[in-house]
């Protein structure tokens, strides 16, 4: 398991480099091809080993810390010299300070001076796997590889399309794969020191990423990321630098076992709490993520929803044993219930496509935070399963949402109205994706059930949620009746797709209705012994129901029924592609072309509708201030109270 | 229960919903009528109407209409079955929501104006009422502790007793879901309406009589709703019902449509107001 | 057996349509009182829906003309089978009064096919009704 350890994070280095320099993009494409098999295949190799830790054998008489502490120190600088170029003082100050901050934390350690108590001496286990960690890995390295697998027809078409003379793909590989590198290094680590490395990895990499296109609009949202992870990167050297005082100990697993209150201030855990929310964009930090919308779309798909933003959520679910009952917990369910509201009105009054996802992605990070504060067993397996969930099928519709763009050259959602006539089986697979985020038997509804019934005795989190849930299957039932929304009197004709982009769409959909099925299997496999060190495993599983006290879930029944129901549905459809075909009704002035009816003065006049965005209520302009405001009413107290 | 048990309940759980629902809706009409001095059709009218409808050319507009008509009729059965199967509350709202969606997918498949105005509303009205149900079943979770609905069967004391507001919130929501007066504005049962028949204007022949069908699948669920609040008698429950049927009608039939803003700012503004004054009272015991 | 409670239900539950193609508005105030209180046609299951697509009977009142005839043919297409065309009042057999103006067609049966003709100017409630019942033969075979 070592071996499989340093293949997750090292060899997508290695690739990475390949990539960087003037290769054919034949050889690169099958590199990166490569690279992304064996990344699936020792990820899934990983599972029989789960839980294990290890610290890995001096090299040339140095620990893990001392390895780290060279690059740490390159990136810090590489963040302040990015701060210089785009003469930015919001970079540079905070790189300034996490640079003097580490400096000084790293003579504390060395000189072995610890005020306080000494209770723990270094790091006991460099690496640490449970199934949370597990769990992130196979997303990173399946989602991740299946997104860049697609992003090698996309990028071409997206270079073409930009008519540029040079190709910037070189660049591009060399950041996407370095960052699925770094993010198997954080899930696996256990060091606070090697984790606040590959945070600040993943900072460049996106700021890297976003401004990929080097448009004036690309480099000032990459510079907004940029300062603003920042700054919850420096929280998190900050919050480790307090721990390291009290506890004298920078290794996870030993901080979290540590009864809270004692030792462990509840200041430290709330600036790592402030640095997951702006790692996951939550309010008011969340402008950076709406603004990362303008990167190409595989950038989206991999950091903006599947990988990076989940550190966030990842972090705090680490630290929820140790948060426990705390006013702090609490304060964090009603601020991710307050965020999942926020982001859903955010995303009704949107009609850009991928504001839209992105504004969604923060919405269900807040329903996780949320089950991660209320911290009881049935609402941690109900984040497991929404981050699961949440991953594979907002990564499909980004790729959805990519492949559309390049065909009709708008991310509008206005302009997707009746794509089903000109590309059937992109539409359809979005809308199947539309249909995985909000209905039962799939697994993200049966997340946000659990999160549900955990959360229903705190009134103010269940109103919050309840209202959410409601303004959720708004847009995304408006999105997909757009979609559909073409009268259809044609043959089903295939559109033309690299294979590619067919086998990254498929296998994401399939993945995710397959996974749906296996929950009962997976909830045996990989929930309950993840859970069994800090929490009482929270239901019984019995003929693929899962029942505890007060709710049941028929999760198998429902599946079978779900896919005889669609059978169903589908033989209805054939049935009715040999019934007559008419006109929509408008009012018997329409005319042999369905959409058109004649108008005044024998004028052809094509019938135009829109969606209701409610942008008075809804919209972005309007409504950001108050809940950025009221975020941050809710954040103080999250600080204060941690006072 | 046991497996015979639970095979006779899934059965009367489907069967309910045609037969059931049916009476109610011919029920409905004869007492909308006489509300109206006329005498009305006879009680199986509904019967007939769908009977027919399923006779009727099949024509459609866009194929997918058949996908979301059939959907829609499956998830208000299943909704309904699980009900009988007395299984969970939150569940079945999902599901019940699973149906209501496909329904608005599929009159957004059309191009007519109609049909997508009728969508939008329909949208707004899922919007308005799903949150107030939600309410509704956490007040009955926070009063019996369980969402399963076996454990409002074993309370021993009528749930409306303690839960007064949640069952206005409830009737609320009913008002909506039956397409009564003044929430009827997506579709409703009354002829020519602003939008023809809004979000029904394109579905003909079968497909209209499979959303007949599932919208008295969802009348049977969300009267079983309210027969949740008073389940020590069924005297009383019947009563409670038919009261509170009684009443949606002649609402219905003294009241004027409204528009959405005014749905949702009410409800919303009553709903939570009201839910939360039971709730926190509830809470605090 | 199927198709006696088939006929039966199309007998007992026809949805009417109706269309005024260039009436004076005096037959269309007669089909409107027909789902008043006072002769209440609801008792035989009629309902006016606004939409041909939930149609069974097609009721016409008024002459076509050069203007209404593409309406009147569309309205008629999207109905589905099957279906009873009844034209009501002098316009609607013949053209009645304005036969002979410049941009009238003529009656109904010049664009449609027609089943009930119902004469009167305007034509009666209950004669109304009694058309509307003899289209059902119609569909009863």
């Amino acid at each position: 398991m070592k071996e499989l350890t340093y293949v997750l994070i090292f060899l997508p280095f290695i690739a990475s480099l390949t990539c960087f320099f003037k290769i054919p993009s034949q050889v690169r494409s099958f590199m990166i091809l490569t690279t992304g098999c064996i990344l699936i295949v020792s990820s899934l190799l990983l599972i029989p080993y789960v839980p294990f830790a290890f610290t890995p054998q001096i090299l040339f008489g140095l620990g893990v810390h001392d390895l780290i502490r060279v690059p740490d120190f390159i990136l810090m600088f590489a963040i302040l010299y990015f701060g210089f170029k785009h003469r930015s003082l919001l970079v540079i100050v905070p790189a300034v300070l996490q640079i003097v901050l580490v400096v000084w934390f790293e003579i504390i350690i060395s000189s072995g001076m610890i005020e306080g108590q000494q209770m723990f001496r270094s790091v006991t286990q460099a690496f640490y796997c449970d199934n949370l960690s597990l769990i992130m890995v196979l997303i990173i390295s399946i989602i991740g590889s299946i997104i860049c697998f697609q992003a090698i027809p996309y990028m071409k078409n997206h270079e073409e399309h930009l008519k540029l003379s040079t190709s910037k793909q070189p660049r591009f590989f060399f950041v996407m794969l370095f960052f699925l590198g770094v993010m198997n290094g954080l899930v696996l680590s256990n060091d606070m020191i090697v984790i606040h490395f590959f945070l600040a990895a993943t900072t460049l990499c996106s700021f890297l990423l976003i401004g990929h296109d080097g448009n004036k609009e690309a480099i000032r949202n990459s510079v907004r990321a940029l300062w603003m992870n920042n700054l919850g990167c420096l929280a998190f050297t900050v919050a480790m630098m307090m721990i390291y005082h009290n506890l004298g100990s920078t290794d996870v697993q030993q901080i979290i076992r540590t009864p809270p209150g004692t030792g462990l201030s509840f200041l430290a855990l709330a600036l790592l709490c402030f640095a997951s929310f702006t790692k996951s964009a939550q309010f008011p930090m969340q402008s950076w993520l709406i603004g990362a919308m303008v990167a190409p779309t595989p950038v989206s798909a991999l950091l903006h929803s599947s990988t990076m933003v989940k550190v966030g959520v990842y972090l705090v679910l680490r630290l929820a044993p140790a948060m426990h009952g705390s006013f702090l917990s609490q304060c964090i369910a009603l601020f991710g219930a307050f965020t999942f509201l926020a982001a859903a009105g955010l995303a009704v009054g949107q009609s850009n496509g991928k504001k839209v996802l992105a504004y969604s992605t923060i919405s269900n990070l807040g329903l996780i935070f949320a089950c991660a504060g209320l911290n009881t067993p049935e609402s941690i397996t109900a984040a497991i399963l929404l981050i699961i969930f949440h991953a594979i099928t907002k990564a499909l519709l980004f790729l959805c949402v990519g492949t559309i763009e390049q065909h009709i050259e708008s991310r509008d959602i206005e302009d997707m109205r009746g794509l089903y006539s000109k590309m059937p089986l992109t539409a359809l697979i979005t809308v199947m994706g539309v249909v995985m985020m909000i209905m039962p038997p799939f697994g993200l509804l049966l997340g946000k059930w659990m999160a549900m019934e955990a959360a229903a005795r705190n009134i103010f989190v269940i109103i919050l949620a309840a209202i959410g849930s409601a303004l959720t299957a708004m847009y995304w039932a408006r999105w997909a009746g757009t979609l559909m929304s073409d009268p259809f009197a044609g043959k089903f004709k295939l559109e033309k797709q690299p294979v590619v982009t067919w086998a990254a769409l498929l296998s994401l959909c399939a993945g995710a209705g397959i996974l749906s099925i296996a929950v009962p299997w997976l909830y045996t496999g990989l929930f309950t012994p993840s859970m069994s060190l800090n929490y009482v495993p929270p239901y019984t599983l019995n003929d693929g129901v899962l029942e505890n006290s007060y709710g049941i879930f028929a999760a198998f029944p429902l599946c079978l029924i779900a896919v005889m129901g669609f059978l169903q549905s589908i033989l209805a459809v054939r049935g009715a592609t040999k019934a007559r075909i008419c006109a929509p009704y408008l009012s018997g002035i329409q005319t042999a072309e369905h959409r058109v009816f004649m108008g005044p003065m024998n004028q052809l006049v094509k019938a135009e509708a829109g969606n209701y965005y409610l942008s008075n209520i809804f919209g972005e302009k309007k409504l950001t201030i108050w809940i950025n405001l009221a975020a941050g009413v809710l954040l103080t107290l999250i600080v204060g109270g941690a006072l | 229960m046991t497996t015979s048990q639970g095979i006779i309940m899934i059965l009367a759980g489907l069967a309910s919903g045609p037969l059931l629902g049916g009476l109610i809706a011919g029920l409905d009409r004869i007492l909308t009528a006489r509300f109206q001095s006329r005498i009305g059709p006879p009680l199986l009218q509904p019967f007939y109407d769908v009977i027919k409808l399923f006779g009727k050319e099949k024509m459609v507009v866009n194929v997918w209409q058949a996908f979301c008509a059939n959907a829609y009729m499956t998830a208000a059965s299943i909704s309904v079955v699980l009900f009988f199967l007395r299984s969970d509350l939150l569940l079945i709202l999902f599901i019940q929501a699973v149906g209501a969606v496909f329904l608005v997918v599929g009159a957004f498949s059309s191009t007519s104006p109609y049909s997508q105005a009728g969508a939008h509303r329909e949208l707004l009205q899922i919007l308005c009422y799903e949150p107030l149900l939600i309410f509704v079943v956490v007040g009955i979770y926070l009063l019996t502790g369980s969402f399963k609905i076996e454990s409002v069967y074993a309370w021993n004391q009528p749930v409306l007793l303690k839960l007064p507001f949640m069952f206005v919130v409830l009737s609320f929501v009913l008002t909506i879901k039956l397409r009564k007066s003044p929430f009827d504005l997506s579709t409703s049962h009354h002829a020519h309406q602003e939008l023809v028949k809004g979000l029904l204007t394109d579905y003909s022949g079968s497909f209209l009589a499979l959303t007949e069908i599932a919208h008295w699948y969802e009348t049977v669920l969300v009267l079983g709703l309210c027969s949740l609040f008073w389940t020590t008698n069924p005297v009383g429950a019947i009563l409670l019902v038919g009261l509170t049927y009684f009443l949606e009608i002649w609402i219905d039939n003294v009241s004027a449509r409204l528009n959405w803003r005014w749905m949702l700012g009410y409800g919303w503004a009553m709903g939570v107001s009201l839910s939360l004054v039971n709730l926190v009272w509830l809470y605090a015991r | 057996m199927f198709n006696k409670i088939l006929t039966r239900a199309r007998t007992m539950s026809p949805w009417v349509l109706h269309f005024d193609c260039g009436s004076c508005n005096g037959c269309d105030i007669e089909v409107l009182a027909c789902l008043t209180p006072v002769y209440d046609v609801e008792r035989f299951g009629m309902i006016n829906v606004g939409n041909p697509m939930h149609a069974d009977v097609f009721l016409v009142t008024g002459t076509v003309n050069h203007r209404n005839k593409k309406v009147l043919r569309n309205l008629y297409d999207q109905i589905p089978d099957p279906k009873v065309v009844v034209a009501i009042g002098a316009c609607g057999l013949t053209g009645g009064i304005f036969r002979e103006a410049y941009n009238v067609v003529g009656g109904v049966d010049k664009i449609i096919p027609v089943d009930v003709y119902v004469p009167g100017c305007p034509a009666k409630p209950e004669a109304i009704i009694d058309g509307v019942v003899l289209g059902l033969e119609k569909l009863k075979k």
